[in-house]
């Protein structure tokens, strides 16, 4: 073991990444020329060289969660029908890499025989993302993924191709305002408190500087990190350090207790909030961030009845009205979120009264060329 | 009740939502949780009073600075310390490679993987006190930890030319490059700066990097002029009705798409070509993207930053992604020296003006500086409700769920 402490610090990165890949693919890196989709969740890559590989999308459960075990399994059903190669994407499912379609299907078969999907194609539901919780964050504010396994369950049948939807929709589940898994999915359920803080007052010292002189050089983090301004400090009369909360600029962001453990929030007043109309891809109305349809409702754990029934109705909504090959975000910009939400019956209030601009991002702030 | 009563209330009831969560079709996390030596009594126990039970916990690794996150219990009957491992460039697996993590993940740890966190990682649950020998360990597997902290974190890239027909660069050795570059490789350990950096690449305009909105530093392939056609498969597709001309004009959004009769069938404007990408999904190899390819650099995006979400700002059309080394070296060290903590790049250059900083450094970049930078609204995606708004949205969703039956 070295303890050479710059030895030890340096860190041992997995490159070149060529030294990841078999030779199938090393030998057509940037050489595919075509490919071909066979229908849930089998595609077929073709080369120019005229080698074809097949990739099973594979969906994960909620978190990309796995035992070690079951990993071994899918590790031992590759070496048997793939070409000895896994690949994670990056919304968390799982590839499995073969030369052959008679193989492909093998490999299917045997994950369905363990209770996994294949799907996630076209127009299908390619993932319902999730953060992790109460699996292992201080922040979370519900549990994202025991939400988007009773998502899973419900709308599972979008992914697997058993039902159909006019194109390719993409869900992420947040456990709290931080949302880690960003804003560019076509719905984005976020929990929030809906309230705002107070705080533990035997035990918000712990957060504070002892002394009220300390207060003369710096803001105590508490106070600075909140974005609405609603948190001060003061000097109390025994010249320890205070903190007030101003509850009407607040917008329970959570950042406070991001820093603080000992904020606290009523938690009967939990809820989730539903944006729409984010997307990363620039087809159609380009590339944006998703925007609130609903500032809040209730959940009901473990089942969450009004989460999977909410979005429900947006999926029907969308899937009555959009024209085919339309993407949920596109649709819902097509006719406005102000027409989407009255479609819903949707009341609004200042936290989802915005109107989405017709904004253009990602390339398309370049002028074209 | 007394307090061991209610300790059992509490484990009875987690139960009951454990047993749920592992019924019906999908596949469960709590299934796969339940097979390695995670604390499971610490997720039932928060599902069961309806808060997450873990707080900050504290780790030392001698030497060893960002990559790892510990946490503990509120009651303290419990600890996590969990490994954020970096990905190779497209996230291959050799099953021998991942059989080796696997026991590397039962020797040193709980046998528990989130096989790609949020972050881009991949997450091993690990034994806090066999932490120090796993670095070693990990190491000798050709990896390491990192992408924790106020520092340079994991670089994302599209699976670009290992798979994907559309790439327009070698978004793998993009990522590859970056992270081996020396001011950014040396520091992967040290929490310099207000908060994290994140650079994703990505192949074409489809950006499955997210690199727009995930990244302080996005970059996006994309080409000069219109799509590629070959005109004899385009007429190919036609006669075999594989491709409807009508569907080609009206899927595209820039409107660059009119019939032609003698060319073929179509005719692409390239004054108005926005490289959506819809009229290559559709005919592709009839139509590619174009044969002059560049990279498009954009600057500023971020999901968590002091002003909210961001998506990224347009910087410069480069010819090769190693172009913007000196570019990013120059914005950061102006963040680094004049931001509070937690402001992100993006925060800086909307606090400061966009156009101003980027254009202050512009010299250290080989292109010019061009495009329009969109204004965006701040989205807010929590609430505090008075209990008249409670009332009216709990009441709007009841008649849903009644809808939708329970
Ligand atoms: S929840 Fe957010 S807005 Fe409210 S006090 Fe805390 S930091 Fe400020
Ligand atoms: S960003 Fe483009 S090149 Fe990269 S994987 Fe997606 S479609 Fe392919």
């Amino acid at each position: 073991m070295s303890t050479n402490l710059s030895e030890r610090m340096k860190k041992r990165l997995p490159v070149p990444y060529t030294d990841s890949l078999p030779e199938e693919i090393k030998s057509n890196l940037g050489k595919w020329a075509d490919r071909k989709f066979h229908g849930g969740g089998i595609i077929e890559h073709i080369s120019e060289k005229g080698d074809h590989l097949f990739t099973i999308k594979v969906g994960s459960p909620p978190n990309a969660r796995f035992s070690s075990n079951t990993l071994r399994v899918f590790a031992d059903i590759e070496d048997k029908f793939g070409i000895g190669t896994l690949r994670f994407t990056r919304s968390g499912n799982v590839e499995f890499i073969s030369d052959s379609l008679e193989k492909s299907l093998l490999i299917k078969n045997e994950i369905e025989k363990m209770g996994f999907h294949a799907g996630g194609w076209r127009n299908s539901l390619w993932s319902i993302g999730s953060c992790t919780a109460y699996l292992s964050c201080t922040t979370a504010v519900a549990d994202s993924s025991s939400i988007t396994k009773v998502l899973y369950d419900q709308f599972g049948k979008y992914f697997t191709d058993e039902e159909s939807i006019p194109a390719k929709l993409r869900i992420s589940v947040a456990g709290c305002p931080t949302a880690c898994g960003g804003l560019t999915s076509d719905i984005v359920v976020v929990g929030h408190y809906g309230d705002a803080p107070s705080f533990d007052p035997q035990k918000i010292g712990l957060c504070l500087p002892r002394s009220a002189k300390a207060l003369e050089v710096a803001v105590p983090e508490v106070v600075m990190v909140c974005p609405m301004k609603c948190i001060s400090a003061f000097k109390k009369d025994d010249d320890t350090v205070g903190i007030q909360i101003n509850r009407e600029k607040c917008i329970a962001c959570g950042r406070c207790k991001d820093v603080c453990d000992y904020i606290t929030f009523d938690t009967t007043k939990i809820g989730i909030s539903i944006l729409v109309g984010g997307k990363s891809s620039n087809t159609g109305r380009g590339q944006n961030l998703a925007m609130v349809l609903i500032p809040w409702i209730p959940i009901s754990p473990p089942n969450y009845r009004e989460v999977v029934a909410v979005l429900q109705k947006i999926i029907d909504m969308w899937k009555g009205n959009a024209v085919a090959g339309e993407r949920l975000a596109d649709y819902v910009r097509r006719i406005g979120l102000r027409e989407f939400q009255k479609a819903l019956d949707i009341p609004v209030t200042r936290w989802n009264n915005t109107e989405f601009v017709s904004s253009e991002f990602g390339i398309r702030q370049f002028p074209v060329r | 009740m007394t307090v061991n009563d209610k300790d059992i209330a509490i484990s009875d009831k987690g139960a009951k939502i454990l047993e749920y969560l592992e019924s019906g079709k999908w596949p469960s996390h709590v299934t796969e949780i339940k097979k390695t030596k995670y604390p499971i009594r610490a997720y039932s126990s928060g599902l069961a009073i309806g808060e997450t039970q873990w707080y900050g916990g504290s780790a030392k690794i001698r030497y060893v600075y960002t990559g790892f996150i510990a946490r503990r219990t509120k009651d303290g009957k419990d600890s996590e310390l969990h490994f954020r491992i970096y990905h190779p460039s497209g996230q291959f697996y050799r099953t021998e490679m991942l059989r080796k993590i696997l026991d590397f993940s039962d020797e040193y740890g709980l046998g528990l993987i989130e096989v790609i966190g949020q972050t881009g990682g991949m997450i091993i649950s690990m034994n806090p006190e066999r932490a120090d020998e796993a670095i070693d360990a990990i190491r000798n597997l050709g990896t390491d930890v990192g992408d924790t902290g106020d520092t340079y974190r994991d670089f994302a890239s599209c699976v670009g030319p290992a798979l994907c027909e559309y790439s327009l660069y070698d978004t793998l050795q993009a990522r590859d490059h970056y992270m081996t570059y020396e001011p950014i490789y040396n520091n992967l350990s040290n929490q310099l700066f207000p908060f994290k950096v994140k650079l994703k690449f990505s192949g074409c305009p489809m950006d499955c990097a997210r690199a727009s909105h995930r990244a302080d530093f996005g970059f996006i392939g994309t080409w000069e002029g219109s799509p590629d056609v070959d005109w004899g498969l385009l007429q190919d597709k036609i006669r075999k009705d594989d491709l409807k001309i009508e569907r080609l004009i009206k899927e595209c959004p820039s409107g660059a798409i009119s019939e032609n009769r003698e060319s073929g069938g179509i005719k692409i404007d390239s004054e108005k070509c926005k490289k959506s990408m819809n009229c290559i999904r559709y005919a592709f190899p009839a139509i590619k993207p174009g044969k002059n390819r560049k990279v498009a650099l954009l600057a500023g995006g971020n999901i968590k930053g002091r002003f909210g979400p961001k998506m990224g700002k347009p910087v410069s059309i480069l010819d090769d992604y190693a172009q913007a080394k000196e570019f990013i070296m120059k914005i950061i060290s102006i963040w680094e020296d004049g931001s509070p903590h937690k402001d992100r790049i993006g925060d800086m250059l909307f606090k400061s003006g966009f156009s101003k900083t980027v254009e202050a450094v512009s010299s250290s970049l080989p292109t010019e500086i061009e495009g329009h930078p969109t204004g965006q609204q701040r989205i807010i995606a929590s609430a505090v409700l008075t209990d008249e708004e409670r009332e009216g949205y709990s009441k709007w969703v009841d008649n849903i769920v009644k809808e939708y039956g329970e």
